[in-house]
């Protein structure tokens, strides 16, 4: 169990299982003192670095958790195809998600290990250049990512050039085929998959979209292989991965923690002031999880898809109770359809739909068949898109439906609980009404359609 | 005293090869119509027109051979205009604008709509081989085809003053005037300045056409100042317009 | 996330064969493909396509076709089994 504060080793050495191996405690490494942490930087053969990975069984750690080997293979296979195309590596530092943290701090804290990982990675695939990608919340930190950049430049450890990119904002911004519409200059809309980006992507070639942190856990692997990464987690997760842990939490924050570890656990650690009610895990396309019924249930996608979640980028925030679950997920679901794309009619019609009516179950009376609608809005609105964002929201709805049914009851019997009137708990970006399906700069949508039912 | 009023006297040509004359004449006429119900039918099914007894397939199975039609006759309507050996036009003058010396300006209308036709229906077979927006944008010529087409039909057409051809040209451009305000209305949410300027637009060249037509082909000396040959023109009074008493 | 439309049972959704498919973002539910594929494609409250889950049964594949061919703006398409 990785404990915060432990001293991180200065000898090359890999960090062993009580050291944080992706954050140093004592603030950002610049180039040398990354190295001695971890030891010298050098390329690894493209065949030999994607089966270490694939055996590593390391996954997407930005909420896809596809396995990164397989992905690798794809592109570094995609891009033999094209004969003379080489890849592109874009490494997706965009962290969309309101309530997750992570990727900013990472990219704070060791921009080397993800620049490593960078390179291995581009040198795997076969690319002849790279995109690093920033959210808002990380744009800040380019000054000093350029810095890193060009003190790598000069040591000869870029094993391609590396651009930084700025992605733009809003929630689906960091969505994979988003992120490179922005990167072929057009607005950051999802297009419809197939092609797979690992086929066809920035500028029509293969490209390979990862998260920072998975990169980052690729410069690790590449170094110390695929049997030390496995030390941590459990046989089904293997590895540690950051959690942003928020809420009713004494210490709220991002965490590094093996895979598989129980959430009471983890939760303890973050100090619980109140009696948890629930924890919204993956994020807002996530799923709530009854507390404390769920604590025994370990922190990792393997165990959390049966307990009906998903561990997602990470999120994992408490919802005490002196809060109303209902009255967030309504909050999240408006927010949630004021950032559709407005590409696609089911989305369109149906997520302002959907919000209207966890708006009215959460704050006004809600009749029996309002809760009928909404499940059957859930049912309309998945699958049918050009991207997962409306899957997200019925799936939180589910949720939310589920387990909260107590409150839902009390809802129908007498009206709002007098929670649901306190203030929001979790983050919601920019005031938005849940009718108005409009991107947050007021940029309209790309198409109004007709809203007529039957 | 003749009664015909002089505008029809110069625009009278009194040919042996009459038939061929007629023909186009009369197949012209049909490809006007053909060409504004193939209009309509498409601006029908861009504004989603659905009945009980008529589904949305019905409008475009049959825009689609009413269009085919269209073609067809246009193309007797060419032929018939190119055997006719009184006026000499010659069958690059349907495909190239602006060359032909009979009535340059408005017989080269006829061949920018003809260009315009193949260019719809050519792109409309091969839909499937090239990408909806390319596909959607040579579609969006069918705006320019249709009016030039009328256009080319009222200054270069023989029947043009004679009151029926008048009324049935005032259908067809009623019709779709109609039609493409509907269009233009039902897409006003999403694109409010476009549809607007359409419409006005829309209006601006309905009067403006119809003033073109009192100035031009409806007043006397059009033959003349429209460019029919000289040996085309009759000799003023000499003849009376086969059927155009009234 | 398993919100799915209802149809079919288990083993026939997941059959080998054709599939008929619907690009979300083309699509604008001019509602050709419902009228003429009603065994299909079902219309949902807004005018959009919902497609049986399940490959296209042979019998229907020549209409399949043509649904394909028909939609206005090229939405639908049918995608071959590999």
């Amino acid at each position: 169990m990785s404990v915060p504060g432990a001293p991180a080793s200065m000898t090359g050495q890999p960090p062993s299982p009580q050291e944080l191996r992706l954050i140093p405690t004592g603030g950002p490494l610049d180039l040398p003192a990354h190295l001695d942490r971890y030891g010298p930087f050098y390329l690894r053969a493209a065949d030999r670095l994607i089966s270490e990975v694939e055996q590593s069984g390391l996954t997407g750690r930005g909420g896809g958790a596809f396995p990164a080997g397989r992905k690798l293979r794809t592109v570094a296979q995609a891009a033999r195809r094209g004969g003379r195309t080489s890849a592109v590596v874009v490494a997706n530092g965009s962290e969309s998600e309101p309530a997750s943290s992570k990727d900013t701090v990472l990219l704070r804290s060791a921009p080397h290990l993800i620049l490593d990982g960078i390179a291995l990675a581009a040198a795997a695939v076969g690319a002849s250049s790279a995109y690093l990608c920033l959210g808002e919340r990380a744009q800040p930190g380019e000054r000093f990512l350029l810095q890193a950049i060009a003190e790598r430049e000069r040591a000869g450890l870029n094993h391609v050039p590396v651009e930084l990119a700025a992605t733009a904002a809003g929630y689906l911004s960091g969505q994979e085929t988003a992120l490179i519409a922005t990167l072929n200059g057009g607005p950051p809309l999802p297009t419809l998959v197939p092609p797979l980006p690992a086929e066809r992507g920035a500028h029509r070639r293969p490209t390979l979209v990862m998260n920072v942190e998975t990169l980052a856990h690729v410069a690790l692997i590449g170094r110390y292989g695929a049997g030390w990464f496995r030390e941590l987690g459990s046989a089904g997760s293997p590895g540690t991965a950051l959690v942003t842990i928020s809420g009713a939490v004494n210490r709220p924050g991002v965490y590094e923690i093996p895979l598989g570890v129980r959430l009471g656990e983890l939760l303890q650690r973050a100090g619980l002031p109140e009696r948890p009610q629930a924890a919204l895990t993956g994020g807002y396309f996530g799923a709530w999880l009854p507390l404390p019924d769920a604590l025994g249930v370990g922190v990792s996608e393997e165990r959390l898809r049966p307990a009906g979640a998903a561990l997602g980028p990470g999120v994992l925030a408490v919802l005490p109770e002196s809060r109303c679950g209902l009255a967030e997920t309504a909050r999240i679901v408006g927010f949630l359809a004021s950032q559709i794309a407005g590409q696609c009619g089911p989305c369109v019609n149906g997520m302002p739909a959907l919000a209207e009516a966890m708006n009215w179950i959460a704050f006004g009376q809600p009749e029996a068949d309002l809760v009928g609608w909404a499940q059957q809005l859930t049912r309309l609105v998945s699958g049918r898109g050009a991207c997962h964002l409306p899957d997200g929201a019925a799936a939180l709805v589910a949720s939310a439906i589920s387990v909260f049914d107590a409150d839902l009851r009390a809802h129908v019997a007498a009206g709002p609980c007098a929670r649901a009137g306190a203030a929001p708990l979790l983050p919601i970006p920019r005031p938005s009404h849940p009718s108005d399906p409009r991107q947050p700069e007021g940029r309209p949508t790309r198409r109004q359609l007709s809203r007529r039912p039957g | 005293m003749s009664t015909i009023p002089a505008a029809h006297t110069a625009a009278i040509v009194v040919t042996s090869s009459t038939p061929l004359w007629y023909a186009t004449r009369a197949t012209g006429l049909v490809a006007l119509v053909l060409l504004t119900l193939s209009m309509a039918l498409g601006l029908l099914s861009s504004v989603r027109f659905a009945r009980p007894g008529w589904p949305r397939f019905v409008t475009l199975g049959l825009h689609r051979n009413v269009s085919l039609l269209a073609l067809a006759f246009t193309v007797v309507h060419i032929l018939t205009s190119v055997l006719d050996g009184f006026v000499h036009i010659p069958i690059q003058d349907a495909v190239v604008p602006f060359i032909s010396s009979y009535r340059p300006l408005w017989t080269g209308l006829g061949a920018i709509s003809f260009d315009l036709m193949i260019a719809l229906i050519v792109t409309s077979v091969l839909r499937t081989k090239m990408t909806y927006r390319s596909w959607q944008i040579v579609h969006w010529g069918a705006y320019l085809c249709w009016p030039v087409a009328v256009v080319h039909g009222l200054g270069t057409g023989t029947d043009t003053p004679a009151r029926w051809v008048l009324v049935l040209t005032g259908l067809c451009v009623a019709a779709i005037v109609i039609l493409t305000l509907w269009r233009l209305i039902s897409g006003w949410s999403a694109r409010p300045l476009a549809s607007t300027l359409g419409a006005v637009a829309v209006v601006a060249i309905v009067i403006a056409g119809t003033a073109w037509l009192r100035a031009g082909p409806l007043s006397p000396g059009w033959a003349r100042r429209a460019g029919t040959p000289p040996a085309a023109q009759t000799h003023a009074g000499a003849a009376r317009a086969p059927g155009a008493g009234r | 996330m398993s919100a799915r439309p209802a149809g079919g049972r288990a083993e026939a959704r997941a059959g080998h064969g054709p599939r008929l498919r619907v690009n979300p973002i083309a699509c604008e539910a001019h509602g050709v493909c419902i009228e003429l594929l009603p065994e299909l494609i079902i219309a949902d409250p807004w005018g959009y396509p919902i497609i049986r889950p399940g490959p296209v049964p042979d019998h229907l594949l020549p209409l399949a076709r043509r649904a394909v061919a028909s939609c206005p703006t090229l939405a639908l398409f049918i995608r071959e089994p590999k």
